[in-house]
């Protein structure tokens, strides 16, 4: 395992995109753990300074001052807790619910695994956000209730995914042979399909978090997210709407954080599919 | 007939799975703490006139009996009133679906005329600078939030350039209704300034909505030529001779197109996702909208009504997907 | 190599095309119609289904009341009443309705429309139907003749004349030939009208707005100059709505706009912005219902925590005047010596030490999408912190928002919002605000004190207005020194107009959407 690790590790640093786009995380990381200390102005997340409002870009406010005149430049820091937050807990979820699913109902061919997969389908029948807005709204904003509105509507991708790779994994012949020699299907799941699927999830996980993101901003931005004066970066721009044009700064700078974010994962996502997954690597020679 | 055995166990499936969206749906639309009835019964409403209210819509049944009642209408063609436009849901929706269906096919054209000979160029000069560019750009534009670039749009073009209008499908009441399509219709009747006001409307709208899938057509499009480009059915007409433009036009780009074409569904996917967002920030009077609408004002039947829809729409188009995907690429049936 | 210069040449006439399409939208609109940008929709026409001031342009433009609510400060006018008389026991009123005044369709207003226009309100429980029903019992309205309508109220009161515009005299032979299972024409009056107001309806339609045509035969009569057509649009931007006005889209819009844009169409050329003080007082409503909140000392530190100088000096730059009250300052009954309360954290710990108990975290409600409120909420809860005391945000939108004030256990502990003009008179603001018979209807605050009750119930039926002034004064100090509530700021309107516009008339009730007025150059 670690074998491979290191080879993977290796394949990656070659390649020039999946580089930037592990910088992109491992930024978005850092600045989460350390913002109390990377922040100019830490207590602007709860404090304002009215007779500051709306100034532009500036030495001592990188990205200006937002409606209530705290600095933006503090508050986009802190907006990447939340932002790590939302993604990290609701594809943990989504994947601790879709994976099992995924893998009971690629295993057995009954009338079980159809009907987990009719209910996969029912999910995937809406435009994802649709029904995440629906949930969160009924929920009430608040952070939480965001990552149950993710979890819910994201669960199915990993159970379809998990459920092929499974069916296909059956044919195998040393799984056919572990179930030959008596394997509980529990041994056979965990022990043998699930470790030759991992590089798929892996993939579709790193994938999938930017368009977790993505949803998660959305959903911010249309008022479901965390309440003010939380620095969420979805519900930001939404509050900067009313200053545009003057206070381009306000709308400009949590977006940008936005495209970041996602870009470092799907550059990442990207690099990791092209090593770990060679049968759908799409011919992007550079 | 793999075709065949598909789209029957799909038809099977396609009630069923609308009843459980049903459910599903209903039970999510059951637990919201506001009450839409209490809201336009109006602030000086009593609590029996709210009941009275309440009553008129059959929300003082058991809820299992509601869903019933409803299921029962949905057979008949009825999707119920809406709580907040006061007026049938069918009525609704059908009003709004001409202003979705033109921003969406106004974006899939767009992304496909611009998207395909983009795709097509930068494989055929793979490494030049603008294939390198069109791969910063195309990975851009899946990482950028929908609802930003809409307001980044409106930003530049709207507020600071003034060239286009900020927001809305048209200025005024729009050309006579004949199609519910303003384009169309405006054309229909030689109604220039609705035609002109209706295409300045689009412009933003459909420019965020493309951008997205314009990167995904041009992604899959270069990769499908350029795998044609090194297959060997290629090289062998090369080494027969034939000028390399034929070539490109001939077979690859057919073999492009239809890379692109299966590539539909994952498309349109997109497209209606990022079509409520950019509904929203345009205040686009489409189904997007509509939705968005109902959910924060809590209108049940509407959410109902719009879920129903766009579910069954979903299943049809994916069906044909499928089934497109089935019959035109035989090497990944099964 | 060619195909490129072929995508080049398409792709160059594919924007060529595009940019000689967009241009500049032409404006080629008659001379005197006026379009306004409305921030909410018309999403329906019925007078007696809506009160709120969000859509009062078709009611005051296609329909007429028996009196009529004109110009700052408001002044109660005859309207299709020429007179009235009140009996000695403040119990019948008796209108004498002006001869000539004719529904739009031609026919006479008479008594009994009336009549069936009061009935209508009372039968439809929705709009303005809590200003009545407490006094008016259905079939208590008599037309002895064509002219003459009375009143006969089951208790004297003093706030029937002043809303009395609210009730708009509706067609009542039209309706009843429109009428649908006993729904008083309810279906067809929400897309039509039956009035006999300015302006008679020519389109509508929910989604975009209506349009309606100059009423030649109006009884108050035409001058030289008047406006052919008016159209109210729903735009619900505000970026929108201030764009459209510098383009020359529209004429107007609602005076309530943030100060930014309002300094931006000030610094317009073409833009003539008016200023007047409105009445709509911004405050937050205290549970004071609910423990700790019931207690005084904890109020009156919430009261001293809010840093009132910033929110109007910063936030809203200047642009509105400190109500320390909750009677607007431009009425009579407006206490003018009663100070308030200011922005003082000492003062604030002081009193929170006399709080027994230990506080909960307090609930601070705003409305989705009005920024000012979720600004206020902010702002509270800043203060509060530095006083100790920890708070959430809870923004919701009006629909929510409006159903848990019905509700003790509901509603939020504090809840910023605005409290507007219905008809002008205090008992609007402190008399319903804080009256026992309002709890849980109009009085949100679950306010209950018998000694402002009793000030406010003698208010409601002493016919001498010295009298009920003096009362209402005694009982808005009361309330603001209980701390009842967080009382802000007075509005001011700043209404935008196209500069051709002229004859703007502005009363607080009304928000300047009366058209009859206005003609332009």
């Amino acid at each position: 395992m670690f074998e491979s690790a290191k080879f993977i590790i290796s394949k990656l640093a070659k390649d020039r995109t999946s580089l930037v786009g592990a910088c992109l995380i491992a930024g978005l990381i850092l600045i989460a753990l350390f913002a109390p200390l990377l922040a100019p102005y830490p207590q602007d997340v709860t404090e304002f300074h009215p007779p500051e409002r709306l100034l532009g870009p500036s030495m001592s406010h990188f990205f200006g001052t937002d409606r209530m005149g705290s600095d933006i430049f503090s508050r986009m820091l802190f907006g990447a807790r939340i932002t790590i937050a939302i993604a990290v807990i609701a594809i943990g979820v989504s994947v601790l619910i879709g994976v099992p699913i995924g893998l009971i109902a690629g295993y057995n061919k009954n009338w079980i695994s159809d009907g987990l997969m009719r209910v996969s389908d029912i999910f995937l029948a809406v435009p994802q956000i649709i029904l995440a807005i629906a949930i969160a709204q009924t929920l009430g904003p608040s952070i939480e209730n965001v990552i149950l509105a993710l979890s819910a509507t994201y669960w199915p991708f990993w159970a379809r995914l998990v459920y092929a790779e499974t069916r296909s994994a059956l044919t195998e012949t040393y799984v056919e042979a572990s179930i030959a020699l008596g394997a509980s299907p529990f041994r056979v799941m965990v022990f043998h399909v699930l470790p030759n699927i991992s590089s798929s999830i892996i993939v579709r996980t790193t994938i999938g978090m930017g368009g977790t993101i993505l949803t998660a901003a959305a959903l911010g931005f249309l008022g479901l997210g965390p309440p003010a004066p939380s620095p969420e970066w979805g519900r930001t721009i939404a509050e900067s709407r009313e200053f545009l044009p003057e206070a381009w700064w306000y709308a400009t700078a949590p977006g940008v954080a936005i495209f970041l974010v996602v870009m470092g994962f799907n550059l990442f996502g990207d690099g990791l599919r092209d090593i770990l997954d060679p049968r759908t690597r799409r011919s992007h020679d550079g | 007939m793999r075709v065949l055995v598909l789209i029957l166990n799909r038809m099977l499936w396609f009630v069923p799975t609308l009843i459980g969206l049903m459910i599903i749906t209903f039970t999510i639309s059951h637990i919201i703490p506001a009450d839409p009835v209490a809201f336009f019964a109006g602030e000086n409403a009593t609590a029996e006139q709210i009941e009275a209210l309440r009553a008129r819509y059959g929300f003082d049944k058991p809820l299992h009996i509601q869903l019933v009642n409803y299921l029962i209408g949905v057979t008949q063609g009825d999707l119920g009133i809406s709580i907040y436009t006061q007026r049938p849901i069918s009525e609704d929706l059908l009003a709004r679906l001409p202003a979705t269906m033109e921003l969406t096919f106004m974006a899939v054209f767009f992304s496909t005329i611009v998207g395909v000979p983009l795709g097509v160029f930068a494989a055929v000069y793979r490494n030049s600078f603008l294939d390198h560019f069109l791969r910063v750009l195309t990975v851009s534009g899946l990482a950028i939030a929908s609802f930003w670039l809409a307001i980044l749009f409106q930003l530049l073009f709207a507020m600071e350039l003034q060239i286009t209008p900020l927001q809305g499908r048209i200025d005024g009441w729009g050309p006579e209704p004949i199609t519910g399509f303003f384009i169309l219709d405006s054309l229909i009747v030689a109604d220039w300034e609705s035609l002109k006001s209706a295409l300045s409307h689009l412009v933003l709208p459909t420019l965020t909505l493309a951008f997205p899938a314009m990167a995904t057509i041009v992604r899959f499009t270069r990769a499908g030529v350029l795998d044609a480009i090194n297959s060997n059915y290629v090289l062998y007409e090369q080494a027969m001779g034939l000028p390399s433009n034929l070539i490109i036009w001939k077979y690859v780009l057919r073999n492009a197109l239809i890379g692109t074409v299966t590539q539909i569904g994952l498309i349109f996917g997109i497209l209606i996702a990022g079509a409520v967002v950019v509904e929203a920030v345009f205040d686009w009077p489409g189904l997007g909208l509509y939705a968005v609408e109902a959910i924060l004002n809590s209108d049940y039947n509407a959410i109902m009504g719009f879920t129903l829809v766009t579910g069954a729409f979903f299943i049809i188009v994916n069906l044909v997907v499928d089934i497109l995907h089935g019959v035109i690429d035989p090497r990944t049936q099964g | 190599m060619k195909y490129l210069k072929v995508f080049k040449a398409l792709m160059l006439s594919v924007a060529l095309t595009a940019v000689s399409i967009m241009g500049v939208s032409t404006n080629s609109f008659a001379k005197s119609k006026f379009v306004f940008a409305n921030s909410s929709p018309y999403d329906t026409l019925d007078p007696h289904v809506i009160y709120d001031v969000g859509r009062v342009a078709s009611r005051l433009n296609m329909y007429d009341g028996l009196m009529r609510w004109l110009d700052n400060p408001p002044q109660l006018t005859p309207w299709l009443a020429e007179s009235y008389e009140i009996s000695a026991d403040g119990k019948t009123y008796t209108f004498k309705l002006r001869k000539g005044a004719t529904f739009h369709d031609g026919s006479p207003v008479e008594a009994k429309d009336v009549v069936y226009s009061i009935e209508r309100i009372l039968a439809l429980k929705k709009g303005a139907v809590s200003l009545f029903s407490k006094s008016i019992e259905p079939g208590s309205t008599q037309a002895p003749d064509n002219h003459t309508v009375v009143f006969n109220l089951n208790a004297a009161s003093s706030i029937f004349l002043a809303t009395v515009p609210a009730i708009h005299v509706v067609n009542s032979d039209l309706l009843k030939s429109k009428e649908v299972d006993g729904d008083w024409g309810g279906t067809w009056l929400s897309k039509n009208e039956a009035g006999s107001g300015s302006f008679e309806l020519t389109r509508y339609d929910p989604a975009i707005g209506f349009q309606a045509k100059r009423y030649a035969n109006h009884f108050m009569g035409w001058g030289d100059k008047y406006l052919d057509e008016i159209e109210f649009r729903t735009v619900k931007e505000i970026n929108s709505r201030v764009l459209g006005l510098l383009n020359g889209d529209f004429h107007g819009t609602d005076g309530y706009l943030p100060q930014d844009q309002v300094k931006r169409l000030k610094a317009d050329s073409n833009m003539n912005v008016l200023e007047e003080e409105s009445m709509r007082i911004f405050y937050s409503i205290i549970h004071n219902g609910r423990k700790p909140f019931d207690d005084v000392n904890l109020r009156k530190a919430l009261s001293y925590a809010f840093d009132y100088d910033a929110f109007i000096n910063n936030i809203l730059s200047g642009s509105v005047a400190r109500n320390p009250v909750p009677v607007p300052n431009n009425i009579w009954g407006n206490p003018k010596d009663a100070k308030g309360y200011t922005y003082d954290l000492e003062k604030a710990k002081e009193y929170l030490a006399k709080v027994k108990g230990p506080i909960p975290e307090i609930t601070i409600g705003a409305l989705a999408g009005y920024g000012q409120t979720e600004q206020a909420a902010a702002l509270l809860q800043n203060g509060l912190s530095k006083i100790g005391l920890k708070s959430k945000i809870v923004a919701e939108p009006w629909s929510v928002a409006s159903k848990k004030m019905r509700d003790e256990q509901q509603m939020y502990d504090m809840l910023w919002l605005w409290r507007s003009t219905y008809y002008a008179d205090p008992n609007n603001w402190v008399g319903e605000m804080y009256a026992c018979d309002q709890v849980g209807a109009r009085n949100n605050s679950w306010y209950c004190k018998p000694e402002v009750d009793k000030l406010l119930m003698e208010a409601r039926v002493e016919p001498d207005q010295a009298k009920r002034a003096a009362n209402y004064e005694k009982a808005a100090k009361m309330v603001t020194d209980d701390a009842g509530g967080i009382f802000v700021y007075n509005t001011k309107w700043f209404g935008p107009y196209n500069k051709k516009v002229k004859g703007v008339r502005f009363s607080p009730i009304g928000n300047a959407q009366e058209m009859r007025w206005v003609h332009m150059e």
